[in-house]
Parts: C-alpha cells; sequence; structure tokens
C-alpha cells in the first residue's frame, strides 16, 4: 500500500491523473453493486444492522411468532407470578463484570407489582414495536410512493392536491393528530355498537391497525420527498430520450425514473420507521395507543412511572429498547444515506495521511537499502 | 485622448492610492519587478491524493520558470492535472491532496509555507481567476463588497476608501456604470460581468502573478471574446504574470507567449507559442492541434436550391428557405413559436418566436446561437418532448404539431436524438445494452436473442467493443457514453436526427474522434440532421446548411460557405468574429478584425 | 410584497379551515361522550342519555355540530367544555402563557446550542470529536421524549434536591466530567498534536477546579457571580466576540466591546441599588436590557472609527451578556432565602407544576421559582430537539463548506476565521429559517408530554385531559391554536429567508 505505481495494472489512459482516481471506485460494479458496497464499509450502519437483527430475533424467539411458541417459560406477558424477591431482577452479571456469576433466573428483568414477568412484557413489546415499525414503514411506503410519484412525474391538479395536504400536516404535530387517531381506533367498535367479535378482534390486533393507521397519517412528508426527486428526474435527458424512444408513462416511471429515486426512498423509509417506533411507545404511554391486552414498551413505562423509587428496572429495561430500537435504525439509515450519496467520498483524516507518508518513506528507504 | 492612454492613466491611479495605504500583509522581494525577470521557478513539482489508502500522483516532474509580464498557457484535456498542479501553488488542493517538490516565488519557498504566510501571498502576490463567476462569488454579499474585502484584508482602509479603490478597478475592467453595480448581488449581473468582477477582485492589490482557471470557459463565445480582449489590454499594462490554463487551443493561441502541454500528469512539452503551434514535436500535441476544429474549410455545397443566405430584418423573420422540390422535407418549421412550460407559479415564457426552417433528407443543417438563444427548444420541439404554441411542425411529411402522447408512437420511429451530457442521457440504472436496445424492444418488439443481435451491430457501427453492452454508464468515458447516445438514436434508422451540442461536454481529441464517427455514419445511413451547436467551427465541419440563431430567433440562414465566408447579419458577423482561431498569427488578424467589429456594434 | 403576504394569508387560512373540518369530523367521531353513562346502572340511565344527547346535539349528524362550533368559533368565543361547565377562553388563558413560554425557551436553547455544536461538528469533520457528537446527536434522536421527562423528575431531580440537602462531593463523577469538557476543548479548538494535549490538560484542569471550587467552597448553597465574576466572564465575553466577529488585530472592535464591559462592571452596584429601591417587573427589566444594547451601540460607534458597524455590533452582544450576567446574579442572591422559605421544604428543584403555590415573594423570588420549574421540562425538550439541529446545521455548513466560493475567499487571502464566519456561516444559517418552523411543531408536540408528565397546566395538557374527557371545545381550540402558530411561524420563516438571501425575490 505505497505508491500508485504498484496497484494493480489498468487500462493505459486511466492510469494516471483525477481520471485514475474516479475510476478506481467504480470498477465493474453496477450502482447497486456500490451503494451495497459503501453500505458493508459502514460501521455504524454495520453495527446497527447487527443489534437490530439480534434484538428481533431475540425477542421473537423468546416470545414466539404467530403459531410457532417461543422458548421463554412465561408466554402470557399479562400472567401474575407470585412476587420472589420483591419482584428483583434474577438477572445476575457474568464475573468479568464484577458481578457473582451470569444466571437467568426465574424472572431476569424482575416483576412488576403485580407479579407479572418484565422479561416477558419487555419481549412483547418489542416485538410490538417492530410490528408497529414494519406496517407503518409499509403503509407510508406504499401510498407516499405512489402519490408522490404520480404527482412529481404528471404535475398538475393532484400535485397541487398534494402540496395542500402535505401544508395540512405539518401545521399538526404528530403526535396530536396520533393521540386523536389513537382514541378513534380504541374507540370506534363500542360507540358504534359493532358485534363483539368485530370489538375483540379490533382489540387483539391493535398493533397492525394502528400501524395501518398511523401509516396513512405520516405518508405525506415522503410523497412530498419522491415528489420532488421526481421533478428532478423527469427533467433528466435519459427520460427524454426514453420518451423519444417512446416509452409508456407507466414504464418511464416504473424502469426509468423510480430506480434512480429508490436512495432517497429507502433512506427516508428508514428514518420514518425509527421516528415510527418513538411515536408508537408515546402514544401508547399518554393512553392513546397499544393497551391491555396487548404489550407496548410505552405503556409499561406509564404504567410503571410511579414505582420508580421502587422498582426502577420496570423503567431502565423497556426504555433500553426503546432506545436500542430507534438508534439501530437510525444508524442504518445513515449508512443507507452515506451509500447512496454519491458525493460522499472517503476524506482520509490527517492522522491516516500522515502514517501512509510515513510508510512511504519507509518503503523508499527500503528500497535504497536493498 | 486615446483609450489607451485613459486606461493607462486608470491603472497608474490605482497604484497611486495603494501605495498611500498601509500594508497588512508583506510584500516579497522588492516592490518593483521589471518585465522578463523570473518571478516564479517551479521544480520537480508533484501533486498527488489519497484515496482508499493509496497516492494517486495527480502531477509530476513540472518544471517551469515564469517570467514578470508573460502568458504562461498551461494545456491539457480534463484530468490532465493542470489545475490541480497551479493550485498547489497557494495552497488550494483539496483536504485529501498534497503538493511536493519546490516552487518558488521571488525566492520565497511556496511549497509547505504555514497557513498565516499563505494567506500574506494569497490575493496579495498571487491572485487567482475562477472558472465559474457564478458560483465562485458569494451570492450573499454585494461584488463591489467582495472586492473591497481583498483590499482590506491585505491593506489597512477605511471602508470607504476600499470602496472608491473598487470602483476604480471596476472602472478598469469595463463594468459600465461601476457605483450602480457597486451594489448588486452577483445573481444581478451577466456572466461576462461577473468575470470582470472576478477579475478586479484578482488585480486588487496588484498581485505580481495571477492564477487564471479556464477564465472564458463557461461563457458565450461572444463574451469570451470581450473578457479575452479585456484581458489582453490588462496584461500590457499591469505587469503581473498570468498562468492561463485552458484546454481551448483558440484560447491559447489568443493570449499566451509560452505554453506547457500537460497529459496524465505529466509535461509531455514545453515551448513558445510560435514553436508550439507552428512546430509540435511530441506526438500527443500534434494530436491535440490536429484535432481542433478549424474555421474556413467549409465544404462546397450541392444543393441548389439555396444559394445565398436569406437574413431576418427588422421586424421580418428569415422566411422559409426553398428546398429539393422532389422531396419531402424531413423536417418543416412553419411560423413556429414554442413556450417553455411554466412550473407552478412561474409564467411560461416563449423561447422561440416565428421560426422557418427547413431540413430535406439526407442534408445537415447547423444550428448555431449563444446559451439561452433557443437552439436546443427547436430541437426538443422536433421531436415532440415541447408542445408547439403556434405554427407547424412536420417530421417527413407527418404533421406533429398538436399530436398525443399516445399518437405519436409510430412518429417515434422517425426521429432520434443525441443529447449533450453523456453523463445524464443515460439511465445510470440500466447497463448501456439495455438503453441502446430500448427503442428496438418499444418499437420492433424485438426480443432475447434478437435484440442483443441488433444491439451488438450497434454498438459495431459506432466503433465500441461487443463487450460493453453489460457496462454501466459510470463505468464509460465521456466520449464512450456519447458513443452510446448515437447508437441509440440510430436504432430504428430514423429519417432524422437531432444532434444538440453532441461534442460540447468533450474534451478535444474525443470530440474529433466522435465527429469523425458522426460524419461517417451519416454518409452511411443518409438520415438528415439538424446538429445543433454554439461553436461555429464544429457545425463547419458537418453541415451544408447553417441556421443562427439569436434571443429565440433565426437571423441568417444559408449554405455553409456563404454564413462562414461572406456572413450578413450582424450578428453573424460577430460570432464569426470572436471564434479563436488556433494560430497565433491568423488569431492576431482576426482579432483586429474583431475589435473593429466590437468598437463598431458596441458591447453587447 | 403585500400581495405575497395577502397571498400567503389567504392560503394559510384556507388551510386552517380545511384542518378544522378534517379534525372536527376525526374528533367527533373519536369522543364517545356516552361512555361514562353507557356502564351506568343508575336507573334514570336512559333520561341522562337522552339529556345528554340534546346537550351536544348528538343525533343530529356531524356537519351540524361542525357548523355550530364553526360559527361561535369565529365569532371568538371557542365553546365551553361540557363536563366542567368551564369557559375554553378560561382554561386556555393560563395555559396559553406557560406554554408559550416553556417552548420559547426550549427553542432558542436548543437552536443555540445546536447550532454552535453543529458548526464545530462540521469544521472538525472526521475527527474523533466530530463523531461524537454524531453519536451523541443520535442516541438524543432516538431518546423517547416521555422517558427522558419521567427519568429527569424521577432520578436527577430527586438525586439533585437529595445532595443539597446533605452535600457530599462525588470525586469520580467530577473527574469523568471534567475529562469529557477537556476532551472537548482539545477537538474543538484543534491543532497539532502538542497544542491538543496542552489544550486537554489546561481545559480538564480548569474544569475540575472550577467544579471543585463550586462544589467545596459552599457556593450552592449561596450562589452568586459577584463583581469579580462580573469583570472576569465580562471581559473573556469582550475578547471571544472580538475574536469572532472582528479579528483581535481589530484595536477598535477590542476596545469598544471592552469598554461595554468596563461599563457593565460600573453599572453593577448602581444597579443593585435601584433594584433595591425600586420595586422591578417586566417592563423595567426590558426598559434597562434595551439601554444597555443603546449603551453597548453607543461605545461601538464612538470608538468605531471609519468601520463602525463591526464595533457597534460587538459592543450590542457584549451589552447583552453583560446585562445577563448582572440580572442572573441578582436572581442569584435570593436563593438562600428561596431555599429556606417554608414552602419549598429545602427541595428546590421542583417536579411538579408551574410555580410553588402560595409562595409569595417579590419578582426576583418569582423568577427563581419559575426557574425552578421550568428547568426540568426545558431540559427534556431541548435534548430532544438540540440533535436535530446539531445534524443539520453540520450538514447544512458542510454542504457550504464545499462550495466554490468558499475556495476564492481563501484564494483571496482571508483568514481562516473570516472565511468561515463570513463566508460560510451566513449562507449555512439561511437554510436553518426552513427547519425551524417543522421543528417548533415537533417541539410542539413534545410539550404535549413533558407537560403531562410535570404537571404543567399548559395547552399539552389541556389537550390530552380534553380528549380523554371526551370534551370537544378545547381540543379543537387546542388544533386551532397550534395550527394558527405553525403557520404563522412558517410565513415568518419565508419572509426571513427572503430577507437574508438575495437571490430570492419576493414573489407576488
Amino acid at each position: 500500500m505505497t505508491a500508485a505505481q504498484n496497484s494493480s495494472p489498468r487500462p493505459d489512459d486511466l492510469s494516471r491523473g483525477d481520471n485514475a482516481i474516479e475510476a478506481k471506485e467504480v470498477e465493474g460494479l453496477s450502482q447497486g453493486q456500490i451503494v451495497l458496497r459503501r453500505f458493508l464499509r459502514h460501521k455504524g450502519a454495520m453495527s446497527g444492522l447487527a443489534v437490530l437483527l439480534f434484538v428481533a430475533g431475540f425477542a421473537c424467539s423468546a416470545m414466539g411468532i404467530g403459531p410457532i411458541p417461543g422458548w421463554w417459560r412465561f408466554q402470557d406477558p399479562n400472567a401474575t407470578h407470585p412476587m420472589q424477591n420483591n419482584g428483583q431482577p434474577t438477572l445476575t452479571l457474568p464475573e468479568w463484570l464484577g458481578g457473582p456469576g451470569f444466571t437467568w433466573g426465574d424472572h431476569p428483568f424482575g416483576q412488576d407489582n403485580i407479579g407479572c414477568d418484565n422479561f416477558a412484557q419487555v419481549m412483547a413489546g418489542v416485538k410490538t414495536s417492530l410490528l408497529v415499525m414494519v406496517v407503518l414503514g409499509c403503509t407510508a411506503l406504499i401510498v407516499g410512493v405512489t402519490i408522490g410519484a404520480l404527482a412529481g412525474y404528471f404535475r398538475g391538479w393532484l400535485d397541487l392536491c398534494l402540496m395542500r395536504v402535505t401544508d395540512l400536516f405539518i401545521v399538526l404535530p404528530v403526535i396530536v393528530v396520533g393521540s386523536v387517531l389513537g382514541k378513534l381506533l380504541s374507540q370506534m367498535g363500542t360507540k358504534f355498537d359493532w358485534p363483539q367479535d368485530v370489538v375483540t378482534a379490533i382489540k387483539y390486533n391493535m398493533p397492525l391497525i394502528l400501524g395501518i393507521a398511523l401509516g396513512l397519517i405520516l405518508w405525506p412528508p415522503m410523497a412530498r420527498l419522491v415528489r420532488g426527486e421526481f421533478l428532478t428526474l423527469r427533467e433528466r435527458e435519459f427520460v427524454d430520450s426514453a420518451r423519444v424512444a417512446g416509452a409508456s408513462h407507466l414504464r418511464i416511471i416504473a424502469k426509468h425514473i423510480l430506480p434512480n429515486a429508490v436512495g432517497v426512498i429507502i433512506v427516508n423509509i428508514t428514518l420514518l420507521m425509527s421516528e415510527a417506533v418513538v411515536l408508537e411507545t408515546a402514544l401508547s404511554f399518554l393512553g392513546f395507543g397499544i393497551s391491555y391486552p396487548n404489550v407496548s414498551l410505552g405503556n409499561l413505562i406509564s404504567t410503571n412511572q410511579g414505582a420508580f423509587a421502587t422498582r426502577p428496572w420496570l423503567f431502565w429495561w423497556p426504555g433500553l429498547f426503546i432506545i436500542l430500537i430507534a438508534l439501530c435504525v437510525n444508524f442504518i439509515g445513515d449508512g443507507l444515506r452515506d451509500a447512496f450519496d454519491p458525493r460522499t467520498k472517503r476524506i482520509p483524516s490527517v492522522r491516516e495521511m500522515k502514517k501512509a507518508k510515513k510508510a512511504e518513506i519507509a518503503a523508499i528507504s527500503q528500497g535504497e537499502v536493498a | 485622448m486615446s483609450e489607451a492612454v485613459e486606461a493607462a492613466g486608470q491603472v497608474d491611479s490605482v497604484r497611486e492610492t495603494l501605495q498611500d495605504a498601509v500594508r497588512l500583509s508583506k510584500r516579497i522581494g522588492d516592490e518593483d519587478v521589471a518585465k522578463g525577470d523570473v518571478i516564479l521557478e517551479v521544480r520537480d513539482l508533484e501533486v498527488n491524493f489519497w484515496v482508499n489508502g493509496e497516492w494517486f500522483t495527480a502531477a509530476e516532474h513540472i518544471d517551469y520558470d515564469l517570467r514578470a509580464g508573460e502568458v504562461l498557457a498551461i494545456v491539457g484535456e480534463s484530468g490532465s492535472g493542470k489545475t490541480q498542479s497551479s493550485m498547489s501553488l497557494i495552497g488550494l488542493l483539496p483536504p485529501n491532496g498534497r503538493a511536493t517538490g519546490s516552487a518558488k516565488l521571488k525566492g520565497i519557498e511556496l511549497i509547505g509555507l504555514s497557513g498565516r504566510e499563505l494567506r500574506e501571498i494569497r490575493g496579495n502576490e498571487i491572485a487567482v481567476i475562477f472558472q465559474e463567476p457564478m458560483t465562485a462569488l458569494n451570492p450573499v454579499y454585494t461584488v463591489g463588497f467582495q472586492i473591497a474585502e481583498t483590499l482590506r484584508t491585505h491593506y489597512v482602509m477605511a471602508p470607504a476608501d476600499a470602496k472608491r479603490r473598487a470602483l476604480q478597478l471596476m472602472d478598469l475592467v469595463e463594468i459600465p456604470d461601476p457605483a450602480d453595480s457597486y451594489d448588486k448581488f452577483p445573481h444581478q449581473l451577466s456572466g461576462g460581468q461577473r468575470q470582470r468582477i472576478m477579475i478586479a477582485q484578482s488585480l486588487a492589490c496588484d498581485p505580481k502573478m495571477l492564477i487564471a482557471d479556464e477564465p472564458t470557459t463557461a461563457l458565450d463565445v461572444t463574451v469570451q471574446a470581450e473578457i479575452l480582449k479585456l484581458m489582453r489590454e490588462l496584461r500590457e499594462r499591469v505587469d503581473a504574470a498570468i498562468i492561463l490554463i485552458t484546454h481551448d487551443m483558440g484560447v491559447v493561441a489568443d493570449m499566451a507567449d509560452r505554453i506547457i502541454v500537460m497529459k496524465d500528469g505529466q509535461v509531455v512539452e514545453h515551448g513558445s507559442a510560435e514553436e508550439i503551434f507552428h512546430n509540435p514535436q511530441h506526438p500527443y500535441t500534434q494530436a491535440l492541434l490536429a484535432a481542433v476544429p478549424h474555421l474556413g474549410t467549409a465544404l462546397s455545397d450541392d444543393n441548389p436550391a439555396l444559394k445565398v443566405s436569406l437574413v431576418a430584418r427588422d421586424e421580418e423573420p428569415v422566411p422559409l428557405a426553398p428546398g429539393d422540390p422532389g422531396a419531402t422535407p424531413a423536417l418543416l418549421m412553419e411560423d413556429v413559436a414554442i413556450d417553455y412550460p411554466g412550473q407552478g407559479r412561474r409564467k411560461p415564457f416563449r423561447a422561440a418566436h416565428h421560426i422557418n426552417l427547413r431540413v430535406d433528407p439526407g442534408r445537415v443543417m447547423g444550428l448555431v446561437g449563444e446559451s439561452g438563444s433557443g437552439k436546443t427548444t427547436i430541437g426538443r420541439a422536433a421531436v415532440a418532448l415541447l408542445p408547439v404554441a403556434a405554427g407547424k411542425i412536420s417530421v417527413a411529411g407527418r404533421d406533429i404539431t398538436h399530436a398525443k402522447h399516445e399518437d405519436l408512437l409510430p412518429f417515434r420511429r422517425d426521429v432520434g436524438i443525441v443529447f449533450q451530457d453523456p453523463g445524464s442521457s443515460l439511465n445510470p440504472r440500466l447497463p448501456v445494452g439495455e438503453s441502446i436496445g430500448e427503442p428496438l424492444f418499444l418499437h420492433e418488439k424485438l426480443r432475447g436473442k434478437e435484440l442483443s443481435n441488433r444491439v451488438e451491430d450497434l454498438l459495431d457501427s459506432v466503433e465500441l467493443p461487443r463487450s460493453m453492452r453489460n457496462r454501466y454508464p459510470h463505468e464509460l468515458s465521456g466520449g464512450q457514453r456519447q458513443r452510446i447516445g448515437i447508437a441509440r438514436a440510430l436504432a430504428l434508422e430514423p429519417k432524422l436526427l437531432i444532434a444538440d451540442e453532441p461534442t460540447s461536454a468533450l474534451d478535444v481529441s474525443v470530440q474529433a474522434r466522435v465527429l469523425q464517427l458522426f460524419y461517417d455514419l451519416q454518409e452511411r445511413y443518409g438520415f438528415a440532421c439538424l446538429f445543433i451547436s454554439h461553436d461555429l467551427a464544429v457545425v463547419e465541419m458537418l453541415s451544408s446548411q447553417i441556421a443562427v440563431m439569436k434571443d429565440g430567433r433565426l437571423v441568417e440562414v444559408g449554405p455553409t460557405p456563404e454564413i462562414i465566408n461572406n456572413p450578413r447579419h450582424p450578428y453573424t458577423q460577430r460570432l464569426l468574429a470572436a471564434v479563436p482561431v488556433p494560430d497565433p498569427g491568423k488569431q492576431r488578424k482576426r482579432r483586429e478584425l474583431r475589435d473593429a467589429i466590437i468598437a463598431q456594434q458596441g458591447i453587447s | 410584497m403585500l400581495r405575497f403576504l395577502a397571498r400567503r394569508f389567504a392560503l394559510a387560512l384556507g388551510t386552517l379551515f380545511v384542518l378544522s373540518v378534517l379534525v372536527h369530523l376525526m374528533v367527533d367521531t373519536a369522543l364517545d361522550p356516552l361512555e361514562d353513562l353507557r356502564l351506568s346502572t343508575s336507573p334514570n340511565k336512559a333520561t341522562l342519555i337522552a339529556n345528554r344527547v340534546a346537550m351536544l346535539k348528538l343525533d343530529q349528524p356531524w356537519i351540524v355540530r361542525y357548523w355550530d362550533w364553526f360559527t361561535q368559533f369565529i365569532q371568538g368565543n371557542p365553546g365551553i367544555a361540557w363536563k366542567s361547565q368551564q369557559k375554553v377562553t378560561d382554561l386556555m388563558s393560563g395555559a396559553i402563557q406557560t406554554s408559550v413560554s416553556l417552548i420559547l425557551m426550549a427553542t432558542v436553547i436548543a437552536l443555540i446550542l445546536g447550532v454552535l455544536v453543529g458548526i464545530v461538528s462540521a469544521l472538525r469533520q472526521y475527527t474523533a470529536l466530530d463523531y461524537s457528537i454524531t453519536f451523541v446527536s443520535f442516541v438524543l434522536y432516538s431518546l423517547p421524549i416521555f422517558w427522558v421527562a419521567v427519568l429527569l423528575k424521577q432520578f436527577l431531580a430527586i438525586g439533585l434536591n437529595d445532595y443539597l440537602a446533605d452535600p457530599e462531593v462525588n470525586w469520580v463523577l467530577v473527574g469523568v466530567l471534567s475529562a469529557i469538557s477537556g476532551l472537548f476543548w482539545a477537538g474543538a479548538l484543534g491543532g497539532d498534536r502538542n497544542r491538543k494535549l496542552l489544550i486537554l490538560g489546561l481545559a480538564t484542569l480548569v474544569s475540575f477546579g472550577t467544579l471543585a471550587l463550586i462544589l467545596t467552597s459552599g457556593w450552592l448553597d449561596k450562589p452568586s457571580i459577584g463583581i469579580v465574576g462580573i469583570i472576569v466572564l465580562g471581559a473573556a465575553s469582550a475578547v471571544t466576540v472580538t475574536l469572532v466577529f472582528a479579528g483581535l488585530a481589530n484595536k477598535r472592535a477590542l476596545y469598544s466591546a471592552l469598554a461595554t464591559a468596563g461599563l457593565g462592571v460600573v453599572l453593577y452596584y448602581p444597579l443593585l441599588y435601584l433594584f433595591a429601591f425600586i420595586p422591578m417587573n417586566w417592563g423595567w427589566i426590558l426598559g434597562l436590557f434595551v439601554v444597555a444594547i443603546g449603551c453597548g451601540l453607543g461605545i461601538g460607534w464612538l470608538f468605531g472609527g471609519s468601520d463602525r458597524g463591526v464595533s457597534m455590533r460587538g459592543g450590542a452582544i457584549v451589552a447583552i451578556f453583560v446585562s445577563v450576567l448582572i440580572f442572573v446574579d441578582r436572581v442569584m442572591q435570593v436563593y438562600p432565602a428561596y431555599y429556606n422559605s417554608n414552602t419549598i421544604h429545602q427541595r428546590p428543584i421542583a417536579t411538579i407544576g408551574v410555580e410553588t403555590p402560595n409562595l409569595g415573594g417579590d419578582f426576583w423570588v418569582q423568577q427563581l421559582d419559575r426557574f425552578t420549574h421550568v428547568l426540568l421540562p426545558t431540559i427534556a425538550l431541548v435534548l430532544i430537539s438540540f440533535a436535530s439541529y446539531t445534524r443539520y446545521q453540520r450538514g447544512s455548513m458542510l454542504e457550504v463548506l464545499s462550495q466554490d466560493y468558499i475556495r476564492t475567499a481563501r484564494a483571496k487571502g482571508l483568514p481562516e476565521r473570516v472565511v468561515i464566519v463570513r463566508h460560510a456561516l451566513r449562507n449555512a444559517l439561511m437554510p436553518l429559517a426552513a427547519i425551524i418552523p417543522v421543528d417548533l411543531v415537533t417541539l410542539i408536540g413534545g410539550a404535549v408530554i413533558t407537560e403531562t408528565i410535570f404537571g404543567w397546566s399548559g395547552m399539552g395538557k389541556l389537550f390530552i385531559d380534553s380528549l380523554k374527557n371526551a370534551e370537544i371545545s378545547p381540543v379543537m381550540a387546542y388544533v386551532m391554536l397550534t395550527g394558527t402558530v405553525a403557520m404563522l411561524a412558517a410565513l415568518a420563516a419565508d419572509f426571513l429567508y427572503a430577507l437574508l438571501d438575495p437571490r430570492i425575490k419576493v414573489a407576488a
């Protein structure tokens, strides 16, 4: 790793000068591969992805997914158990961290004041958060991209409508709209005297319904971004050449513009999803989100905040997992943004360059000695 | 009182006011430098960039001397390291760049100077004129402030004094009404005036040396001529040495005393302007000079229908030229007006008025004009990318004036278009083979093997290897991308091809090869072509007729030899006179002619 | 300009109208005013239901109820909360002031801190400091505000109060904080290795010394800045302001800044007399503040020579800083009395409510009381919105720094300070105008949660309580008010942008 001369041979006209620097980055790769390579190189994003996958896998395997039961002994987070040691967590630190040795115990994260297992509750809450996050993301993605793409491509009245609708959505905090929506969803069944089984179905599928409903109010920023991207891309000359070649509107949108807007879409859907985790827990905290029989991390904190002085673990564990999920998704989003942004070039630090200079000098002097 | 004497007086008054002022930055060496003294010695200069854990050489083994009062041109194509090697003199490399070797300004070593010492030299001893004055001036400060700021950085000077001096400088660079322009923001001035401000700013502290980095590349050819004239006059009066960085041989011929030719980070030839232009030694220099299109090599025209130019007079537009009576014109525009559609609250704006244009089958019509003249608008309307506001357009006998998107499908078979920017005209997410094959896929419903055979044939015809079909646009060079663009436009063997500045984004040597290819393909396929360009020399090479456009109107249409040798409209005359010729001797003569025309018609 | 304003105003009114329709429909559907009666076992359940249905017109279509609300609302009557039979205007009058002070304070602090840290982060791109700031801002970005608020309330407030009651210094914590401060300054000021080590050592020592002095000298029991503090801090601010805005080479600017600080010091004792003899109120304070700024400008004008603008600006900024110091000093002087007041019970950091009931005391005591109450909610809000400003400012600064005109400024030989402050900062701050209204709306949302947790009877809490109580009128009043504020903020931002950026013409 010394001077340019030692690197692999390249076509003659590209071996030197600025051109070589440009070409070196992209040799023989498609755009997607380049993005992927840059993403994989992003340490923050890769750690975020690893932790998120681990948390998701851990929670889903512990509490089971769909019909598959999990490995944790208490599968019902709302069941009460006899109080052990005043609800203290039985999880102990391994010896190398100064603990008495690693053990799970019966209730690793402790118990609340009526004896529910906190571990089961937190894991169920993690599952709920992830579910809401994914459902919300998908809903906002589908609606936002469709409307944004059509508005940006065809402009006209649809575009005007979209802009006015997004105006509407930026004037109210999401938490306010979300609260009203949450209230609406939880009240609908009883208020309109819907049949009991429908009411129960709504109750049990609240995370799913809430995710969709929140997705339906969170799409406008996404649509606005996609619209902006389409407005610029539709002026690009390759779109004109497709049009001259006789491509239909649908083909231009789907084949020529959308793949080029995919970076913006992916990055923003990721950031939206991290926002979604925090939003869902906040709504549940306020009592307008997910409640019994479903478990939400926000709801757990809300019910247990009074017991902070006596049972602080009931506050720390759910909070830790909310932050962990949101943080990981944020890091992934940041990594994706860097990967998709053609302008990000790795600029070396001063120290790195100095090191290289030293190495070079060393190599030269070695060469002289030899 | 003659202009020159008056101007010399201006320079002196600027100098005098500077001599009164207390310096903040110290001067290097003697205060006065005689013409011909060596002020800069560059020895074994090397510039490297640190990319992905490796040092890449952007330029190496650069040696030259620069004398006071001389213009040294550093010529090379993009990526040759000409800019970076000059920027390294004043420590303006990007953060991942480094310079080694030696560059002495009046005995002071510039390479490796500390920040403070460098700052005293920048703007004071060595000033820079950048390429793009729109982005190189800060948009939120007035131009006057930005000139005065330079002065106040290097001198203790009250704002009022700095303003007075800035006004003198603005006067010196011939800004009309400096007092008024002083308080204008960069976006309120035209491109040429912005570049004049840039020059005034660089001259503010009476530097020993100027680095002009492509000072006219972003400008139209007539504006370029005026800026070059200004710079030449200034170099007579201020005895600063100038390093002129450019890729344009015409500009070099106009200005340079000595020339350095760079290729891939190395100096390949170094000599006086006479030597380089008349007796180039290195094959690369020879090739470079041969590649530059020359004016005045017009083809003889064999079109019997149009013998003399048609000229617009006063309010009358250019009438429709008579065509080949037997043939259906490939493109026919009758009294066409085109609006650029408004967006949101922006009103639609009429980009072309009363256009009468005829291109007969198999002929190449050149369409020339400066930026904003509406030439691209005409090209886009001809392929139905823009709606027509008035008049009638027909292509190969088919009226497309008010056709809908769906009805245009059969028409699309007959036309093709090649765009200016090869980076933007190919879908970055598709392999180029797919881009080329798209028209075949859509019109001839070709699939699979058949399609790939045709794509390979097309690649052969634009002289690219067949294996390239699986490459992505970003892997190809500009010239290769433009060949792909041409291949796609020719896929359906159209009757009419619109070429919208197909070579203006390319380096000269690449441009020459692409133009040759274009010429051969036109001979072989026999399509009619509307060739749009701002470069008269390029248009002259290819077309049998030329239409000249200005401010959305055609001003002159005629056979190529007539337009080139006997321009009749004043604008055509000015345009022609402004084109620099890559030959110092001829250029001197042209310059005199040009100055006469500018003097006669006034500065626009 | 007028046409622009009129057009934007009409658009905003239209948006508000559509908003009122949509939200009213949604809230009307969501609320179930009969919920409590449905479960009732009272024998006259049917009559009760019938009465309430009649009162709230629940038997009529939604549009009738909307129309009733709308006609009243545009006449300036937002209705009554039917359960408590209180007028919405009465409910709101105190709540608005509470919320506005909280949101305004949080916005200003978050904005200033966020922008400063963002700029430092951008200027030190790809250093350890930049990575740390990025990491911390990501963590803050991911923090749910309700969790932070509960944590502050249950952990920080109680911990601080316990410490104040029984001070026992945690030296490890002090050491860690000092080291962090040292690392920050070393990273922010930069330079070569030796310089960095020097700054690291100095800053750590200074931080440690200051903290130790504060903690061991009993300063916390009787805090004050005092004349010495004002001299030292005033002089430091004068030098810093000159360094940033004019450069120390500009002696006139330096002298005018120092003179302004000196004037503040001279006026310190006279002001204390003034405060002692005349009962203060906000009118007086603001008046004095304006006078102080005027003094700063005047001194700058006198000293400025031919280049007055720079000196006047510096003088004014120093005047603002010194006035705030004197104000804070005066507030601190009532702390011992406040601490020992029998309504405080020696637990000064408040976790509930806007102010201590039945506290009494003069203007200064009330200010201190407000401060102890607003402290935690503000910290909670600032922590959340600080992160987004930091990220945004960092990005915008990096974008500007890569522009051609920055290279031109360097090529002119401008000192790096001028390149950054004059050429980069001015351009990098402009896009903030677009982000502030958006962030303000987020902050209003955050206030809903903080107010609920800290028991602040502000607008957000009113909204949540009314939504739970199925009272539509206060909810609608809240929505309309928030909408109006957001609209005005967006309008102001557009206007500001047009003023700052000469390229933008206010198009009619």
